[in-house]
């Protein structure tokens, strides 16, 4: 059920996108409709997940703690590449035990030392990798080729939010079960911050 | 030889931010939130409990586990409005048509019950144990969502276990107002405004969700939730029996009553029109 | 002294005093002093803590040495006096209770939480075998979440745990003490309270501005650490008037020197008497 959930990310110039679907989907009924996939890790990291239910929020939430543990210990937070190592060390260890987590995450961060967006595409089987955009279950087939060939590195935040609805357009037009639009967030130098999303204009396959 | 190389090499994985202190005298203060059941001594007690519990697979499974029900709960502005139906089936078998599946956790709190209701009963009655002991440590009651939270992190804990149960909480608190919240044995753990869980809860949705208004008048809400519930006992075969009917306000909950369906149903049917496709004639 | 009972942490002596206890408590008093003071003033209630900093030498790096003020959670800030290594160990605890709390009942520790938490960690470590309790007494501040009402929290190595409107520990605490007693007004606004904390640290901190440092809890906000031009500034202020009022004084005395007989001491006030008090030598009084 849970590659029904999208997750996509997208960088450029100055801001990396992270986009989740919000239905929370149960058997056969949508239970939730403004579903939040989201946790923020620290100021300039957010994390983005979708997976086995139950996992997932549980494995959030873990690594939050820790994660906002780590910069209480220290004074100083993680960047986003010290976060996915974390993460993804995390998931490894998990993979390795009796009962892994079945966790599909997308990592968006700015890191505010080099001055530049960073996404990372995390899978329950700790794979990590650093990309420009990235997307999670079904969603990837549909969007990642709309990316590949419209993403740049240095497009602006209006652009980059126009590729995105070019993306969740195609998936309102062909997805055979209704996501219920997404919750949009962005990280820039200033933190995480939640954009507006109109999404409940109707798309239909030509 | 290898246990006790075992017991002396760590993984290299293993070093994590969290488990520092393992020594016996930071352990928690408090006892731990989950308990430690005796597991029976089996490989994947999963895949066991499967085969003796999976009734559509075999017929002829030994246990057979009550899993039909209708309950809703939702949110309106006079508080909350939790119904159920009072069904207990164990197969094809009604084993009760007077189950109590609200349960009422403490004078401000309630859960309800569906899937296992041994599972349900145990566990909500643990989490009125624990919403007292945080009262009592904590000098205030608890809040709705730290209560979710605790059933839903204990759920978690026996996950893949073999626990079946699907609930809400429900209460009015003054730092949150009225707080609705579904767990499920999955780990779900979901805050909401409407929520239908159990074999009925498509019936229940499908007159809930055309009516639901935030703001109900509480009149209005009480009969909303009395409705959808017959609507789904009428329907589903697995629910049926008494409703049962309560709203939660700020300074507790009230209970409306535990009435039989068969009344509401003619009730409903003779005086409002409504199930034209049940004939009362007898001609 | 103690004729033995002491070898043992987890033996009483013959009177019912546990001796390893009352040691630790000798070295709170052996720690540079901590002041927190509540400003509860109705329109924007604060909280400030306040810590004499031990003289750096010369060759040390005073911008990255750890401070005696620690954040346990965003809203809850704790300062200690005593063993700095043992405080170490204590604030690490609590902050992994914080987080721990947040992720099991997704609520933020209330500070009354946390300091029974601090407690009871001090408490455990006066009642098993092989261990010495922890050397610090600590002073907790901070909000509740979502409440705009200052919490000042202290705690022992015993295990006590006490709330306060205002109060000190550590070296001289007792004199530090009597003085937040006899300065201490209700609703004060930030301004004040700042200017409390500091007056008062200055009765044992001979040297002045550079080695105070203050912190300022506001509901809502993350801790904010003064800088140090403005605690200079505020013990400028406070010395000039310091030196008004002696002038004041001393200009009074000289005119009803008649009447002034043994007057001239008090309006001197205890401040002085105090200064000449040799550094490092606790307030005297005995472990309670």
């Amino acid at each position: 059920m849970y590659v029904m959930e999208v997750l996509l990310g997208i960088t450029g110039k100055d801001f990396t996108i992270i986009a989740a679907s919000k239905a929370a989907m149960r058997g056969a009924s949508i239970l939730k409709v403004n579903d939040d996939k989201t946790r923020p890790l620290n100021k300039h990291t957010l994390m983005a997940y979708s997976g086995e239910a139950g996992d997932t929020v549980q494995f959030a939430e873990y690594v939050q703690a820790n994660v906002q543990l780590y910069s209480m210990r220290n004074s100083t937070d993680l960047t986003p590449y010290e976060t996915a190592s974390f993460v993804r060390s995390e998931l490894a260890k998990s993979l390795r035990s009796r009962s892994p987590y079945t966790v599909n995450l997308l990592l968006g961060g700015y890191d505010p030392i080099k001055d530049q967006p960073q996404l990372y595409w995390i899978d329950y089987l700790a794979s990590c990798a650093n990309v420009p955009y990235a997307a999670h279950g079904y969603a990837q087939y549909y969007c990642l080729s709309i990316l590949d060939k419209h993403h740049h590195p240095d497009i602006s935040f209006e652009q980059g939010m126009k590729i995105l609805r070019m993306c969740t357009d195609e998936l309102k037009r062909r997805l055979p079960i209704d996501f219920k639009g997404v919750i949009v967030k962005v990280v820039t130098k200033d933190g995480v911050r939640e954009e507006p999303y109109e999404d409940d204009k109707q798309v239909l396959a030509p | 030889m290898d246990a006790l190389v075992a017991q002396y090499s760590r993984p290299a994985h293993q070093e994590g931010f969290a488990d520092e202190d393992q020594q016996q005298l930071t352990a928690d203060i408090q006892p731990p939130l989950s308990l430690k059941f005796a597991l029976p001594p089996i490989a994947s007690s999963q895949q066991w409990l499967r085969a003796m519990t999976d009734d559509n697979s075999n017929p002829n499974c030994p246990i057979k586990i009550a899993h039909g029900t209708t309950t809703l709960a939702f949110r309106f502005k006079g508080g909350i409005i939790v119904a159920t139906d009072s069904r207990a089936t164990a197969g094809n078998w009604i084993a009760s048509q007077t189950v109590k599946k609200v349960i009422e956790i403490n004078s401000c709190l309630l859960g309800t019950m569906a899937g296992g209701a041994a599972d349900c009963q145990y566990w909500l009655a643990y989490l009125g144990m624990q919403c007292r002991l945080h009262e009592l440590r904590h000098k205030r009651r608890i809040t709705v969502c730290a209560a979710s939270k605790i059933l839903a992190n204990l759920v978690y804990s026996y996950k893949g276990m073999g626990l079946s149960m699907g609930t809400m909480c429900a209460g009015v608190t003054p730092s949150e107002g009225p707080a609705l919240y579904y767990i499920d044995s999955d780990g779900t753990r979901l805050a909401g405004n409407l929520f239908c869980v159990g074999s009925g809860q498509t019936f229940a949705y499908g007159v809930l969700d055309a009516q639901y208004n935030y703001d109900l008048s509480d009149e209005d809400a009480l009969e909303l939730g009395r409705r959808s519930i017959l609507a789904a006992t009428h329907r589903d075969a697995f629910s049926g029996g008494f409703i049962n009917l309560y709203h939660v306000k700020e300074d507790g909950w009230v209970k409306h009553g535990f009435t039989d369906t068969n009344g509401v149903f003619w009730d409903t049917k003779l005086n409002k029109g409504e199930f034209s496709n049940v004939t009362a004639n007898l001609d | 002294m103690a004729s033995g009972y002491d070898r043992a942490l987890s033996v009483f002596s013959p009177d019912g005093h546990v001796f390893q206890v009352e040691y630790a408590l000798e070295a709170v008093k052996r720690g540079t002093c901590a002041v927190a003071v509540k400003g509860t003033d109705p329109e924007s209630q604060v909280v400030v803590l306040g810590c004499e900093k031990r003289s750096a030498l010369k060759l040390q790096d005073t911008r990255i040495t750890p401070s005696k003020i620690s954040m346990v959670d965003t809203h809850v800030c704790l300062a200690f006096a005593g063993l700095n290594a043992d405080a170490r160990i204590l604030v690490d605890k609590a902050r992994l209770e914080a987080q721990s709390h947040r992720l099991t009942v997704e609520d933020p520790v209330s500070v009354e939480y946390i300091t029974k938490y601090v407690a009871g960690v001090q408490q455990r470590y006066t009642q098993s075998g092989g261990v010495r309790p922890f050397g610090i007494s600590t002073l907790i501040v901070g909000f509740d979440p979502g409440s705009k009402e200052a919490r000042l929290y202290q705690t022992e190595p015993s295990g006590i745990y006490s709330a306060w409107k205002a109060n000190a520990i550590g070296r001289s605490s007792k004199t530090v003490r009597e003085f937040l007693e006899r300065n201490h007004k209700d609703s004060m606004t930030r301004d004040e309270t700042i200017e409390l904390t500091i007056k008062s640290l200055l009765e044992v901190v001979q040297t002045g501005a550079k080695n105070i440092e203050i912190a300022i809890m506001a509901p809502g906000k993350t801790v904010e650490m003064l800088p140090g031009e403005d605690i200079e500034k505020i013990v400028e202020k406070i010395n000039s008037e310091k030196d008004a009022q002696a002038e004041a004084s001393a200009s009074r005395r000289g005119g009803q020197r008649a009447a002034a007989g043994d007057a001239a001491a008090s309006a001197q006030g205890p401040e002085q008497v105090l200064a000449q008090r040799p550094a490092g030598e606790g307030s005297g009084a005995p472990p309670e």
